[in-house]
């Protein structure tokens, strides 16, 4: 009984301790919002169109996130630091559209009425995917690597 | 699958006990693809997939910082099977309950989610928890199960744990470093990998001027001691319309390679080094037109192999409001090997208002050899047609045909019907 009472004085007193550090650890600034509170145009979002500085919390500058030719191209870089902004404007369906465990249709067939959005796999992608995967292995393997390879076993057994 | 179904239903199942005024957001695409198949000296092949993409957002639950959200689809063949597995499929994508805290940035989920926090990229069954700290400090944990393939789940573990920590220093700096561990691989007869696979990793943000900035992480696998990849990008902006980029990525393909499941096709055996390098330039001539020039050398140390330059360009053109837009672009691979080069031009159209949208899009193979010693060419074009019948409903179709080395006719058509509903309890709608 002793002991039990020991044990439950030594949670109380852990706990009260890893609050108070929490409140002296964690951040006090508020968070970012759920969801941009407005509509944003079709096309490719300009932070800077209505931004100034840089994004809270995120401490980088809105310029930094506009969704220029060279922020698509390159967007693993900026969703592996800052994904909790991508957030704010893309649902999680959004990456699903290329980025899935098991992906049913390419995403140029799903989203065949878009032609203006980057989406790989344009066009007769299985002749070209034998040049494509001996050029740089290393640009299939992040996406059919370890997920989405399902199709892949049909002849890569 | 039955996984899948269980834990739709177990998360279906306690959102009402939290519910009260919600926000609902419903996204729903079916898509009916019709594609007639012609291979010389085979019958033809008529398939009719019909597929349904759906999609739940559950805001505002509970104290109204707790939310729902899934995402999934399922597939029925209505014709010829139109993969080699059966003539159903079904994937549920992510399923989560999350509660952001209004301070910190902090957040909770548990279910299935996408983890994306530095050298980690996975989808897991669990739990994971981010926040900000005092001091320019922000830390991320998960843990869970990695959620497994149908058919190549034999490489993928029974447990995942990782985390990032993160150090910023407004508007100058974001140093990050993060791990990842994943435990009781099933690695196969054919290999001497350990049970388990483990990253560690370091990212950076860095913009030491206005007009500068370098991105980039190198992440090393502790499991067979070697850096498996460093990739890195420096942006210059001398001029507001004027973009430079420069990129350098080096990767070590046995220990990138690793822990694939795949391993007949990304063969980690082979002790290889892959380095590729370039850069791109854009210019935006006035907002409406821009210009993209770029190259990357790819440096592939395996003799049968050999380098590869890339390089090319593309104007993309954006008239009438953003009601039009239109692009046309080049690009060579020039391989030292011709049967690995090759040309590709593209061009497209599109017009879309809030009522109706048109586009047409065609692209183009030039191969210097023959693909299966059978063409040097591929092409296809793409017309779509769509007509929001109601502000959230519209329906779309596509029309493509192709000739390509694997089908002397391809024809190819999709049906597309989308549905989004947004009910907010107050405020804006999502």
């Amino acid at each position: 009984m002793r002991r039990v009472k020991l044990f439950f004085f030594l949670v109380a007193v852990l706990g009260l301790a890893t609050v108070t550090a929490c409140t002296k650890v964690i951040s006090s600034e508020s968070s970012l919002p759920s969801w941009h509170p407005e509509a944003l145009p079709e096309g490719r979002a300009d932070c800077t169109e209505c931004h100034e500085d840089t994004v809270k919390g995120v401490l980088k500058p809105y310029a930094s996130f506009s969704h220029s030719t060279v922020f698509i191209k390159n967007h693993r870089y900026y969703a592996g630091q800052d994904n909790r902004l991508c957030a704010v404007c893309h649902k999680p369906s959004f990456c699903n559209d290329c980025h899935a465990n098991e992906l049913e249709v390419k995403p140029s067939v799903m989203h065949g009425d878009r032609p203006d959005r980057e989406m790989i796999h344009r066009g007769d992608y299985l002749s070209r995917h034998q040049i494509d995967g001996k050029i740089d292995p290393t640009s299939c393997f992040r996406c059919h690597g370890r997920t989405n390879n399902e199709q892949c076993v049909a002849c890569h057994r | 699958m039955k996984q899948c179904v269980r834990l739709m239903m177990l998360a279906i199942l306690g959102v009402p006990s939290v519910a009260s005024a919600v926000d609902l957001g419903v996204d729903s695409t079916t898509l009916i693809r019709l594609e007639e198949r012609s291979v010389p000296g085979f019958s033809k092949e008529q398939v009719y997939p019909a597929t349904q993409f759906l999609g739940i957002d559950l805001d505002k639950l509970g104290d109204g910082n707790l939310s729902f959200h899934l995402y999934g689809w399922g597939r029925l063949d209505l014709a010829d099977k139109s993969t080699d597995e059966g003539t159903t499929d079904a994937d549920l994508s992510y399923a989560y309950l999350a509660y952001r805290f209004p301070q910190a940035d902090a957040q909770v989920k548990l279910g299935r989610f996408f983890v994306y926090e530095g050298v980690a990229a996975e989808q897991v069954d669990g739990v994971s928890a981010r926040t900000d700290l005092t001091h320019g400090f922000a830390v991320s944990l998960f843990g869970g199960a990695p959620v497994k393939l149908d058919l190549t789940g034999d490489n993928k573990g029974d447990y995942v744990v990782g985390g990032r920590l993160a150090y910023r220093l407004p508007g100058l700096l974001e140093l990050g470093a993060s791990a990842l561990r994943e435990g009781g691989i099933t690695t196969g007869e054919s290999t001497d990998l350990k049970d388990y696979r483990q990253l560690v990793g370091g990212d950076i943000w860095l913009a030491p001027f206005k007009i500068m900035e370098i991105r980039g992480h190198s992440n090393y696998n502790t499991a067979t001691s070697g850096f498996a990849e460093h990739s890195y990008l420096l942006q210059v902006y001398p001029v507001r319309p004027l973009t430079i980029v420069a990129e350098y990525n080096d990767y070590r393909l046995k220990d990138y390679f690793a822990t694939t499941n795949l391993r007949s096709l990304f063969n980690p055996d082979r002790d290889e080094t892959l380095r590729s390098y370039g850069g791109s330039i854009t210019y935006v001539v006035a907002k409406p037109l821009e210009v993209t020039a770029d190259y990357k050398r790819i440096n592939y140390h395996r003799a049968d192999r050999g380098n590869t330059n890339r390089f090319g360009g593309e104007v993309r053109l954006t008239l009438a409001d953003r009601k039009v837009r239109t692009g046309l672009s080049y690009h060579r691979a020039d391989s030292a090997q011709s049967a690995n080069s090759y040309h590709e031009v593209r061009g497209y159209v599109m017009y879309r208002t809030t009522k109706y949208s048109a586009s047409i899009d065609a692209i183009g193979h030039f191969y210097d050899e023959k693909v299966l010693g059978a063409r040097d060419t591929d092409y296809e074009v793409l017309g779509s047609l769509g007509y929001h019948i109601l502000e959230n409903l519209a329906i779309s179709g596509d029309l493509g045909y192709g000739r390509n080395p694997w089908y002397d006719k391809e024809l190819r058509g999709v049906l597309r019907l989308t549905y989004n509903f947004n009910y907010s309890s107050k405020g804006a709608a999502k």
